[in-house]
């Protein structure tokens, strides 16, 4: 009898990502993984019905993994800055964790695997999210905007530090090391930006 | 635990469109196959059928008389 083996199923789908993020979609096959993982094509198979499966099934589980590790103590209701530093220390935490994920998203971002991708988490994301935003601006500690602007104002210089530290150079290859202090004053930069006065 | 004896996989020569519809024509009104894909992508052109009353042997025979290569895939 033929079982599936939860070791097996997690290290197929570590060297997936890991094959993808090196070689690209387009570079990436049943064989190669089969290869990589040092087990037989078949039993992939077995796993999964083809390559197109494969890659969402690992996507959507990832998807949903990076969600819920982004929400994790979180409540929509909670004040602006509060609320706010959960969020930057969920997702600084995750992407340290989980430096290669940003780069597998990054794959599927320009792909047609996308969309099933989102569709996996952002609904119950967004909504959180969103009623987030929703409820500082009408408790008034925030301006009404865009989500687009608040998106890019609350999340994007964090972002971009992650990706100094991820790559460990800044701007015109300057070494760059995270610490507290640098991610802190940027978050309290970030609220007091958005903060109505 | 899963068991997956009912996942019959194979090695086949169906690369195309035209093959597929072939495919489609065979498996898809067959009360004994619950599910059929094949990754046309694939090297190996896997061809993965559930049937909890098919054989390998079955469907290797069916596909040589209709002029695929088809063999178990291990």
């Amino acid at each position: 009898m033929r079982t599936r083996n939860i070791d097996k199923v997690q290290l197929v789908k570590q060297k997936a990502i890991e094959l993808i993020v090196k070689n690209g979609l387009e570079g990436f096959s049943m064989n190669k993984l089969a290869k990589a993982c040092n087990i037989s094509v078949a039993t992939l198979y077995i796993y999964y019905q083809d390559r197109d499966d494969l890659i969402i099934k690992v996507a959507v589980e990832e998807g949903r993994l990076m969600s819920d590790a982004m929400i994790k103590g979180f409540d929509p209701d909670l004040p602006f800055e509060q609320g706010l530093r959960i969020q930057w220390e969920n997702r600084y935490q995750y992407m340290i964790a989980n430096p290669v994920m940003a780069l597998f998203f990054d794959q599927l971002r320009s792909s047609s695997y996308q969309q099933e991708f989102l569709s996996s988490f952002l609904k119950s994301f967004q909504a959180i999210v969103g009623k987030f935003m929703h409820n500082i601006i009408e408790r008034g500690e925030i301006e009404a905007m865009p989500f687009e602007v608040y998106w890019s104002v609350a999340f994007a210089p964090l972002y971009n530090l992650i990706r100094f530290e991820t790559e460990g150079r800044s701007v015109g290859g300057k070494p760059f090391k995270m610490t507290n202090e640098i991610l802190w004053t940027t978050f309290d930069l970030v609220v007091k930006a958005l903060k109505k006065q | 635990m899963d068991n997956f004896d009912h996942i019959l996989l194979f090695k086949t020569n169906i690369n195309c469109a035209a093959d597929k519809r072939f495919l489609c024509a065979v498996f898809d009104c067959n009360i004994d196959v619950e599910q059929w894909t094949v990754d046309l992508e694939d090297e190996d052109c896997v061809l993965r059928i559930v049937s909890y009353t098919l054989t390998h042997k079955h469907i290797i025979e069916l596909l040589n008389y209709h002029g695929y290569a088809c063999c178990e895939l291990t």
